[in-house]
């Protein structure tokens, strides 16, 4: 894995057009479900899907090939969407989607259901997929980090710029969201 | 059973899951669960919610990759043609210091001249001196503004960032 890491290291350094190619083959699909997960919404994950990759080609000389390539990818893209969504509402993507807060960042009008909940509803056929869509989009992100991407509660951290124990008790919060969500579904 | 026991089930089911148990724990679970029910059932639903969640499929847009490969490519060809330029900038910078470092005595000199013919106060004359080590800096800030001004006019979908 180190090597692999640090062979992409060395493409991105030379900007190496091939290399990048087979990047964006390779993560396109863990790529896109990420950012549908933390943004709710399909075109808009489009967006920072290609302005993700913008940014590994311009910044590649900052990656050291010493953690996963996937970990420095979901951080970028992450940025992106914080930063994107600071310049439209002048607060943090935490506590737009903090679910204490007023309003999630996926839920526009809450008597609709999210861009996210009609994605998943579409493709199935149950009722369980649908209800990942009622999280709260910052347990969703750590629940899809660790259970989907497997990520080390360590490497989240640095995704996320959070200490390990936020991260734990993110995943425990979500964990139980994630549960109750099912079972209502199933109810 | 007391409230507590099955308190600390639910919460080693969830660390099992979240950070993984000690053996002493995951022994004590696995006693916990074959007597209780509840617990049990509250176990096998969090095993349910994280395989629906590991299953869970996304569409993905056609040509996301194609796409998106595209305008990496254009933007890549973009940043080669701006790298000489760029190299082209800092050189002549870099060359212009140097020369301004090697000529100092006799631009001082010459400052001196002007200050005598014109009777400019010293300060002003020190600070013209300083001045005239920023022209470089000045110049490469100029250029590196008007390069961003042009970028800012290129349409929207060849720009770097939102």
């Amino acid at each position: 894995m180190r090597d692999e890491a640090k062979s992409i290291a060395r493409g991105l350094q030379k900007r190496d057009p091939d290399l990048l190619d087979r990047l964006i083959e390779q993560y396109q699909y863990r790529l896109f479900r990420y950012l549908l997960y933390i943004t709710g919404d399909r075109a808009r994950a489009e967006d920072f899907f290609q302005e993700t990759w913008i940014r590994v080609l311009e910044r590649g000389h900052q990656y050291d090939g010493k953690s996963k390539f996937e970990a420095w990818l979901f951080a970028i893209a992450r940025h992106l969407v914080i930063d994107w969504q600071r310049t439209k509402k002048a607060q943090s993507l935490d506590a737009l989607m903090d679910p204490e807060q007023e309003r999630p960042l996926q839920i526009a009008n809450e008597s609709e259901p999210s861009p996210l909940r009609q994605v998943l509803a579409q493709e199935s056929e149950t009722n369980v997929q649908a209800s990942l869509g009622k999280i709260s989009a910052i347990y969703r992100e750590v629940l899809v980090l660790r259970f989907q991407e497997e990520l080390q509660i360590e490497e989240m951290a640095g995704v996320l710029s959070i200490p390990i124990s936020t991260v734990k008790s993110r995943l425990y919060r979500g964990l139980e969201a994630l549960r109750g969500a099912l079972q209502e579904g199933v109810a | 059973m007391s409230e507590n026991l099955h308190d600390r089930a639910l919460q080693l089911v969830a660390k099992g899951r979240v950070e993984g148990l000690a053996q002493s724990e995951s022994d004590w679970l696995n006693a916990h669960l074959q007597d209780c029910e509840f617990c049990n059932e509250h176990a096998r639903q969090t095993d349910r919610a994280l395989r629906s969640l590991r299953t869970a499929v996304i569409p993905l847009p056609a040509d996301l990759a194609s796409r998106t490969q595209f305008r990496v490519r254009l933007r890549a060809m973009e940043l080669r043609e701006r790298e000489p330029k760029r190299r082209m900038l800092w050189l002549a910078c870099a060359a212009s210091w140097i020369f301004g470092i090697a000529s100092a005595p006799y631009v001082w000199r010459v400052f001196a001249w002007i200050g005598q013919l014109t009777g400019m106060p010293k300060l002003v004359l020190e600070i013209g001196f300083g001045l005239w080590w920023t022209i470089p800096a000045l110049f490469a800030v100029i250029v590196l503004l008007l390069e961003s001004a042009r970028q800012s006019e290129e349409p929207e979908w060849m720009k770097p960032s939102r």
